[in-house]
């Protein structure tokens, strides 16, 4: 039985004329939508959880950096008692950011425009000239603060969210928590980010880069086809097609809308092509090939970090690319180097809105802490050379996305349908630990048409 | 050795311009083989000639883009961060972007028809003998398409050109842009 969506748009269009449930296809006019946009902001970006960054940028106390929620923006702070807080960039006295800094330390942030000032946990401090009490004498000091998220943290990743009594970050993560653990949660010390993120901003909405994070393996074959071409994913450029590497593996899913993509080594890689994990134990195959980020060094502490059953797949068939709605992409991939190392590269990006026909690409860039320091800077350049702005693998989608959303605003083109009919069905593979949805095989649009069932079941929620 | 190991913008440095105080003069013979130099690499990649433009490079080439962080108060002035970067490339990898040119890369094909800018170049000698460092303002406007409006970006280039066998090659480029958000939608041209 589907539910009834609770809006209506100017023009009469209803969620079930945009997301056609029965069909499986999205109507491309969702692409660039004002009124759409607006309901976004409010139904998911000011609803859900949403990752800001990471601890390790904010390693002190003081320490800051200022981060969008949605087109809300806020500060990230340390405080004294080593808390993460995370604050609204606006000055409860006549709107003016509190904060006109990217990042920095700071004990008290103080607003250039009248003098009011914070702490990093975001309470009032006062405002100049004490005596006169320039507060006013409505609202106690207690009620002046900086409007504070709900913050949670997970392997290091700060998240956040305005929906104070909704859902935990764990029951939001739900059963993908199981394969996230595997990249985020498998080392003693935890991952590290490397520098400051990469920011770009793209001319589309952010529901294209967002629905391809919803593991769109598919696509990788054509728009990434120079991958091939260069010989890094098995096969020759004259057999793409034939070959099809990095499109056979387990695609994994859940009802929020998160999924993650695993793949054998072997399979998606020349130069793994010859890797045989048979009747090798999984001390013998994370030897013989560690996973992506992880060092022969860092071995151990995997056993101590994860489940047996963690350890296993990680070990097998490793989560190597996914996302978490609403807007996040994480690529934690093995990155054939051309002088033949193989060191991996960590990259989460999230896709900040900036209107319905802008997006900012934030790249993050990580290593385990405790990885040797010439793995950190061989996989911060593996990184910067296949992801993010110079990114030869993303150089592509960024130039791919804004022309969908050109096609978006056509009287005639906006009522074509995006499908997703290419469907391979729930199906749980033989040998296999973690929960979810789960599709074998082929990549197929299963995960990605789950990405659209939870965009449809937020925004039915006023 | 920069320390790769820590997120924090602690790490980011003032450091731009020139460093040598020997400074070659506007209008000497050098310094006029060097911006001929730099006008000829511009129309090298201006007109995608690729080819010419590896044959200015030295093999044991750096070429880099810090990113920029907005800061305040007294750190108002370390905003260069060489943690992180939009470009972290060396010869090989230069190879392997510009081979990738030639076969499916989606960003430049169609291709951006381009235009740089290069003007305000400042040159002095390094202590190895044959290298100059050589400072420049690059503005460059792109033309995605058919587009009616063009992507921008602009930077200073610090660069060190060495003297081999009657012409000059690129050792090290390090790109520092203006922007800590880009406009520009990537980086599949070189800069």
């Amino acid at each position: 039985m589907l539910q009834k969506a609770t809006f209506t748009l100017s023009d009469g269009s209803t969620l079930d004329d945009l997301i056609k449930r029965d069909s499986n296809e999205v109507s491309l006019r969702v692409m660039n939508d004002e009124e759409l946009y607006k309901l976004e902001m409010e139904r998911i970006f000011a609803k859900t959880w949403l990752l800001l960054g990471h601890e390790t940028e904010i390693p002190k106390a003081g320490d800051f950096v200022v981060r969008d929620m949605g087109e809300d923006q806020v500060i990230v702070t340390r405080d004294r008692n080593n808390e993460i807080h995370v604050n609204l960039n606006v000055c409860p006295h006549r709107g003016m950011k509190v904060c006109t800094a990217e990042a920095g330390n700071a004990q008290a942030h103080r607003c250039i425009y009248h003098g009011w000032a914070f702490r990093p946990d975001g309470s009032f401090i006062g405002a100049p000239v004490e005596k006169e009490k320039m507060h006013g004498n409505l609202l106690s000091k207690e009620q002046l603060g900086l409007k504070k998220a709900r913050v949670q943290l997970y392997g290091g990743l700060i998240f956040a969210t305005w929906n104070i009594d909704g859902p935990s970050l764990d029951d939001f993560l739900g059963d993908i928590k199981f394969y996230l653990d595997q990249l985020f949660c498998r080392t003693d010390s935890g991952l590290e980010m490397l520098g400051p993120p990469q920011r770009f901003v793209l001319p589309c909405n952010w529901k294209i880069p967002g629905e391809q994070s919803g593991s769109d393996g598919f696509h990788t074959l054509t728009l990434h086809r120079s991958l091939m071409e260069g010989g890094i994913m098995g096969g020759t450029p004259e057999s793409i097609y034939d070959n099809a590497p990095g499109m056979y593996g387990v695609d994994v899913s859940d009802k929020h809308g998160h999924s993650l993509r695993c793949l054998e080594a072997a399979q998606t890689f020349k130069m793994f092509a010859d890797v045989s994990f048979e009747g090798k134990s999984v001390e013998e195959r994370l030897n013989l090939l560690p996973p992506p980020g992880i060092t022969k060094e860092l071995i151990p502490q995997l056993f101590k970090n994860l489940s047996k059953e963690q350890v296993e797949q990680l070990a097998t068939i490793p989560p190597q690319v996914g996302g978490i709605f609403p807007n996040i992409l994480l690529a934690f991939i093995f990155a054939p180097r051309t002088d033949g190392g193989s060191s991996g590269a960590l990259a989460l990006h999230t896709y900040v809105p900036r209107g319905p026909d802008k997006v900012e690409f934030i790249n993050f860039i990580f290593a385990e802490k405790d990885a040797p320091e010439q793995v950190k800077r061989d996989m911060l350049q593996n990184a910067i050379q296949q992801t993010g702005t110079s990114g030869i693998i993303e150089q592509d989608d960024a130039d791919t996305w804004p022309q969908i959303m050109r096609n978006s605003r056509g009287t005639v083109s906006k009522t074509i349908t995006l499908k997703y009919q290419a469907l391979h069905g729930h199906e749980r593979p033989e040998n296999w630990y973690g929960e979810g949805l789960l599709y074998p095989g082929f990549t197929k649009d299963d995960t990605q048409w789950n990405w659209w069932l939870a965009y449809y079941d937020l925004m039915a929620q006023a | 050795m920069v320390n790769y190991a820590t997120a924090a913008v602690d790490q980011a440095s003032v450091m731009r311009g020139l460093v040598s105080k020997t400074r070659v003069p506007l209008g000497s013979e050098i310094y006029n083989r060097l911006l001929e130099t730099l006008y000829d690499e511009a129309a090298a990649l201006d007109e995608r000639r690729f080819d010419d433009w590896i044959a200015l490079l030295a093999t044991d080439l750096i070429y880099t883009a810090p990113v920029r962080v907005t800061r305040s108060g007294a750190n108002k002035d370390r905003d260069v961060m060489r943690t992180m970067m939009h470009f972290d490339d060396n010869y090989e990898s230069i190879l392997m972007r510009t081979g990738r040119l030639s076969k499916s890369a989606w960003a430049e094909d169609p291709p951006s028809r381009t235009r740089r800018f290069v003007t305000n170049v400042r040159v002095a000698e390094c202590e190895a003998a044959g290298e100059y460092e050589v400072s420049s303002y690059l503005y460059v406007e792109r033309s995605r398409f058919d587009v009616a409006h063009n992507e921008t970006t602009s930077a200073e280039r610090r660069d060190i050109w060495r003297h081999v066998d009657g012409s000059y090659k690129l050792a090290r480029r390090e790109i520092i842009v203006d922007q800590s958000t880009l406009g520009m939608s990537n980086f599949a041209i070189f800069l």
